[in-house]
């Protein structure tokens, strides 16, 4: 269950409790009550839903407030007709398209009725405790009354919620009618004083919540765990420096300096948002619904540069002066070498030489910009190798200098720090779906797997929504049996490789293999420690492409939509010829990359 | 820990310099593992490390990772290691420690590679890549049980604080990595390495500390042990082997311990 934590007023105490990540923070905007909200709202999290309070408020008043505030959702408090609901959600007067929670007091009983109205022209319902005053009366109703709830839309719970609940609450969940119940909205009993939240008390209810697992269940834990997966297996030269992001990273993530610096070079360098593209005669071909998420347009031409832009900062705040990476595509490479350059910091990209060879364009790009390229000479020549290269050198040069791992791999906390930053793609997808298809989540959501960092910023907002389906794509090389294939989730069995534990292909005898893959971005032997979580779990369903299968769909993304995506991307688009989807299924897949470095590989396979 | 005092903690007693080298099982040749470690004790060694190779040795320079590599393509493997130990305590009595990457004792199983090595008479293990606390929460009991001591390194970077809870989780030596560097990377020692030698020293440690990483030659195993109760050779050793084999492995020694 999300949290909604309402009736903020004081701009410290909004901070600390945006620290404490609810997922929505009220704001009220109606004077007869003490927390009236009369100031600026500081800068926060965009995960975190700003809220508008009103009562029977004058809809252009409500409208202005929205985009004066930038909220993301409005709660109706008053008699407010299901007419004026809609408005809100049809008006082009608004920059982006709101939420709608109308509110319901409850007291003895309830008049289920009048919901009907209601059903089509808002997201969510709210039921509170009916008082003296719309709201904010400190005490709770009988919520054994929501077993007659006759909807299926997801709702808010209100009136009187405290700690002491926790254990009513824990009844709550195992209701019926529990499974609608989308979030819990607090208010009064965490108070010091009307307005002044006690940040405390609220963050051992938050905790006591989230010990329930649910949260949890596939976000990493406080050790550094994605269920058995994670960890940070380093040797000790290592720990300072890891140590040293593990104790910062999230503290410097939540810092509303560090927001806004990443958001903006986000709009203005890399482009975003990307578009999320109905892809209309794939769609027709395959008989569904294709949405593309864009991420080839951004600067670079992939997905990788929304980490580069959160690790370039990330080093900067922890004072490094020297940035090393490794690379398989290059991809990685070049948005490393990119933000070094637009920070004047010094840049080493390690290579396996194989991939130097098969990614020329982008070598020559990575020296344009600046960086020097380092070929890794040793095992497979490739990624694992170009990776162990990369880590070498930080044991070689602990004090100046950060590692921006390009993947969701390596050890805790980098696999959760690379996620968070690519999280911004499934952030986007959640309004963007919503402009297309009115609603937040799609059907499925399908990415290409490498180590995973693409596929888990595409993923995250959507692990705990139990009705959005997850599709991981690896590739199968030659075929998975072939001796020649890099789909870990089949061949790979649980060890260590980088530094977490996770799925990874090795021999009996643990000694890690070389994997095989058309596209270097793909030529891993490991897989992220979420991803591997995932697949443990069932909670993803894994599919594995060919060379073949993968080089064939992404000709057809060139035909039909007049894209031409990296091969690695190519193997995510190929999934469409082995499953079959309903008509009205909504898929959002990953776009992770546009293929201007592969043209050399499409121009031999396909001899064009 | 057990009733028995293990060889490593009964070697540290000894009132002298302890000089302990590194080696990589199953190079340059396969079966050269018994012999080499036979030479090390008949020339004076106190104390040997067993590098069981692994494809992709993260806190390693290039001479480890090539002789490993090279072992990996002889047909080194846990198991053959193994064999070719089991008969070892019935020709050497110094101790005998593997140094190897967690990944292959996982896949092999962390309670059954204790085990054999109890049964072979190995004293202890280096795991460059098992954090501390790690080892500490989940693997401990079972070392301690088959009597096995863990030896963990600190860095120059280690904070103090750090270094006495490793400390107290230890109970052979500490690995003294002399800097912050893979294997291999420097030789000779400034006076960064000294101040440190010297920061640890002061510390007052219940184990005493064994300096590994860049010392190469009698000067550098000198300086080393000038606090520190012994020093550790590895990539010097099988640079020396690969390029004058293990034939003239009694100069090298004679040379450090002159
Ligand atoms: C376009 C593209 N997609 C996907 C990947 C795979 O990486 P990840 O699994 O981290 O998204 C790469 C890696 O180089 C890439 O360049």
């Amino acid at each position: 269950m999300k949290i909604k934590v309402c009736g903020m007023k004081y701009q410290d105490n909004i901070e600390q409790v945006a620290a404490l990540q609810p997922d929505y923070l009220g704001f009220i905007f109606y004077d007869k009550t003490p927390r009236h909200f009369d100031t600026e709202i500081p800068e926060i999290s965009n995960d975190i839903k700003k809220t508008g309070v009103f009562v029977n408020e004058d809809l252009n008043t409500v409208i202005q407030k929205i985009n004066e505030f930038n909220l993301q959702a409005v709660q109706l408090h008053g008699e407010e007709a299901p007419f004026y609901c809609n408005m809100l959600r049809t008006t082009t007067l608004l920059k982006k398209p709101i939420e709608v929670i109308k509110v319901f007091s409850v007291m003895d009983g309830f008049n289920f009725k009048v919901l009907n109205e209601y059903e089509d022209v808002c997201d969510y319902y709210l039921f509170d405790t009916k008082g003296k005053l719309p709201g904010g009366n400190g005490y709770a109703f009988d919520w054994s009354l929501l077993n007659d709830y006759p909807s299926t839309k997801p709702f808010f719970l209100s009136g009187g919620i405290g700690i002491d609940q926790i254990n009513d609450i824990k009844k709550f969940k195992e209701s019926e009618v529990s499974k609608y119940c989308y979030a819990l909205d607090v208010n009064s009993k965490f108070e010091l004083e009307p307005g002044l939240k006690n940040v405390g008390v609220l963050r051992e209810f938050i905790n006591k919540l989230s010990n329930n697992k649910e949260m949890q269940k596939y976000n990493v834990d406080e050790r550094g765990y994605y269920g058995d997966f994670g960890g940070a297996f380093i040797p000790e030269m290592l720990y300072p420096n890891v140590e040293e992001l593990r104790e910062n990273y999230l503290k410097v993530m939540a810092e509303p300096k560090f927001k806004k610096e990443f958001d903006q070079l986000l709009k203005d360098y890399v482009g975003r948002p990307s578009p999320l593209y109905f892809a209309k005669r794939l769609s027709e071909k395959y008989n569904t619904k294709i949405y593309l998420k864009r991420e080839d347009l951004n600067h670079t031409g992939a997905h990788k540069i929304n980490n580069t832009i959160g690790q370039i900062l990330m080093a900067k705040r922890l004072g490094k002066n020297r940035i090393i990476a490794e690379t398989g595509a290059g991809q990685h490479g070049v948005a490393t070498a990119t933000v070094c350059a637009l920070m004047g910091l010094e840049c080493i990209v390690y290579m396996g030489e194989i991939d130097i060879a098969r990614q020329a364009p982008n070598v020559a790009r990575m020296k344009m910009l600046g960086a020097k390229v380092i070929p890794a000479l040793s095992g497979s020549r490739t990624l694992k190798d170009a990776t162990n290269e990369a880590i070498r050198d930080w044991i070689n040069n602990p004090v100046n200098t950060h590692y921006i791992i390009g993947s969701a791999i390596g050890p805790h906390p980098y696999p959760d720090m690379v996620t968070r930053f690519q999280s911004v793609i499934s952030e986007e997808i959640k309004w963007q779906l919503k402009e297309h298809e009115g609603r937040e989540n799609p059907d499925y959501v399908a990415a290409c797997i490498g180590g995973g960092s693409n596929a888990a910023g595409t993923y995250y907002h959507f692990l705990h929504e139990e009705d959005v389906k997850i599709i991981a794509v690896e590739a199968a090389g030659l075929g998975v049996d072939s001796g020649e294939s890099a789909a870990t989730s089949v061949l790979g069995k649980e060890g260590i490789i980088h530094g977490c534990k996770t799925l990874l292909m090795q021999t009996a005898d643990g000694q890690i293999t070389e994997p095989y893959s058309i596209s270097a971005g793909l030529d891993y032997p490991g897989v992220g420690p979420m991803h591997a979580h995932l697949a443990k779990t069932g909670r993803a369903e894994f599919m594995s492409i060919t060379d073949d299968e993968a080089m064939k769909a992404g000709l057809e993304l060139c035909e039909l939509e007049g894209i031409i995506p990296a091969i690695e991307t190519s193997h995510a688009l190929a999934i469409f010829k082995q499953k079959q989807f309903k008509p009205n299924d909504v898929i959002v897949m990953s776009l992770s990359g546009r293929g201007d470095k592969d043209l050399q590989n499409y121009i031999d396979y396909f001899k064009i | 820990m057990t009733e028995k005092m293990n060889r490593i903690q009964e070697k540290l007693k000894e009132d002298k310099k302890l000089l302990s080298i590194y080696f990589t099982a199953g190079y340059p040749n396969l079966d050269d593992t018994v012999k080499i470690i036979q030479e090390l004790e008949n020339n004076g060694v106190d104390m040997i490390e067993i590098g069981l190779p692994f494809s992709d040795p993260l806190a390693d320079g290039p001479t480890i990772q090539d002789s490993s590599t090279k072992a990996l393509k002889n047909g080194m493997t846990t198991e053959v290691l193994f064999n070719q130990l089991r008969n070892i305590r019935e020709t050497v009595n110094i101790p005998l420690i593997i140094m190897g990457y967690f990944n292959p004792m996982l896949q092999y199983g962390v309670e059954d590679f204790c085990k054999k090595c109890q049964d072979i008479g190995i004293d202890g293990l280096i795991i460059p890549d098992l954090p501390v606390d790690v080892y500490h929460e989940e693997y401990k009991a079972i070392f301690d049980s088959y009597g096995l001591i863990n030896v963990f390194l600190i860095t120059p970077q280690t904070s103090d604080e750090r270094i006495k809870y490793i400390d107290s989780v230890s109970d052979g030596f500490i690995y003294m990595v002399s800097s912050a560097s893979t294997t291999g990377a420097k030789s000779g020692f400034g006076e960064e390495q000294s101040e440190y030698f010297k920061r640890i020293n002061d510390l007052n440690l219940k184990n005493p500390q064994i300096v590994g990483f860049g010392i190469s030659n009698n000067s550098t195993f000198k300086v080393a042990t000038t606090y520190a109760k012994g020093a550790i050779i590895g990539s010097a050793f099988v640079k020396h082997v690969t390029n004058e084999g293990i034939e003239t492995i009694p100069n090298f020694v004679n040379s450090i311990l002159k």
